[in-house]
């Protein structure tokens, strides 16, 4: 997204990277240090749902009703964080800001599965291919050499009953 | 927080509310079309979780591991929503957000007045 900073200066603000604007293009102003915290904030909390998550990794383990609700209820704040952006009279806490140090490994978006194995059944095979001359000759020769294969196993068994019977 | 709009004017931005803002303060200064975009994916995301979350019977604890997979997806999108606030490369998310708002061209409106309820149907092009 374009961004840029600016400052203040004689009730106008002096941009700092200018060109990414357009002449008539809107803008949304905010005070940077209260909308760096802001972010943090709700970095925080996705670093919460995915702790969450870190549970669903381990093998034999997946989420429960409970962790469910942990969940939800960290999105109610997120939601919260969110609607309070344009909330003039909420006065952001910047006695701490939040940096991620979160392991990218967790943030990862792995193989779900129980998708995948969904969408395997949902794939369609064609049905039809076309039979061609090569093809038609290839799977006679394929039946003959199975039927071959029976015929000498069966020749096999009946020579070893003929010794073990001789014997 | 505070918020305000403004307009470019080549090196200089004017302020439609610069009392809100201190003299020489330091602002961050965003295209609003853009920031809306990825608000509003991240306002969708949200209601989505929060809709399975309401459908789901919690009783029924193995459907849980079905739905989990889906809200993590979202949350997935939610994240990506939130890096990009400081990123210059769009994304596709970006893009499915601005198409699905495009669709809804109509919207109700309910507004709450004392006893009486009126509702008022807005169409916007």
């Amino acid at each position: 997204m374009r961004y840029s900073y600016g400052i203040m200066d004689e009730r106008k603000i002096l941009l700092y990277k200018p060109h990414l604007f357009l002449k008539g293009n809107d803008l949304l102003i905010f005070p940077s240090k209260d909308f760096h915290k802001w972010h943090g904030d709700i970095k925080e909390y996705i670093g919460g749902l995915y702790q969450i998550n870190s549970i669903n990794m381990e093998k034999w383990k997946s989420i429960t009703i409970s962790e469910l609700n942990l969940a939800v209820g960290v999105l109610g704040n997120i939601t919260d964080e969110i609607e309070n952006l344009f909330d003039p009279k909420r006065v952001s806490d910047s006695s701490y800001q939040y940096i991620s140090t979160i392991d990218e490994e967790y943030t990862k978006r792995r193989r779900q599965w129980y998708t995948s194995d969904m969408r395997r059944c949902d794939m369609r095979i064609p049905v039809k291919p076309e039979i061609t001359p090569w093809q038609k000759h290839h799977n006679m020769m394929e039946i003959i050499d199975h039927a071959a294969r029976e015929l000498t196993m069966a020749r096999r068994k009946k020579q070893k009953k003929l010794t073990e019977i001789l014997d | 927080m505070k918020v305000s709009e403004g307009v470019p004017s080549g090196r200089i931005a004017e302020v439609y509310n610069p009392v809100l803002f201190q003299e020489h303060e330091e602002v961050i200064v965003f295209a609003r079309e853009e920031f809306n975009r990825t608000y509003s994916s991240i306002r969708e995301q949200i209601d989505y979780i929060n809709k399975v979350d309401m459908h789901l019977d919690r009783v029924e604890e193995w459907k849980l591991l079905g739905y989990w997979t889906k809200i993590l997806e979202r949350i997935n999108i939610l994240d990506i929503n939130m890096n990009l606030m400081f990123k210059k490369e769009p994304v596709q998310c970006y893009l499915d957000s601005y198409l699905y708002d495009t669709i809804r061209n109509s919207e109700k409106k309910i507004a709450v007045a004392g006893n009486s309820v009126s509702v008022q149907l807005k169409h916007s092009i």
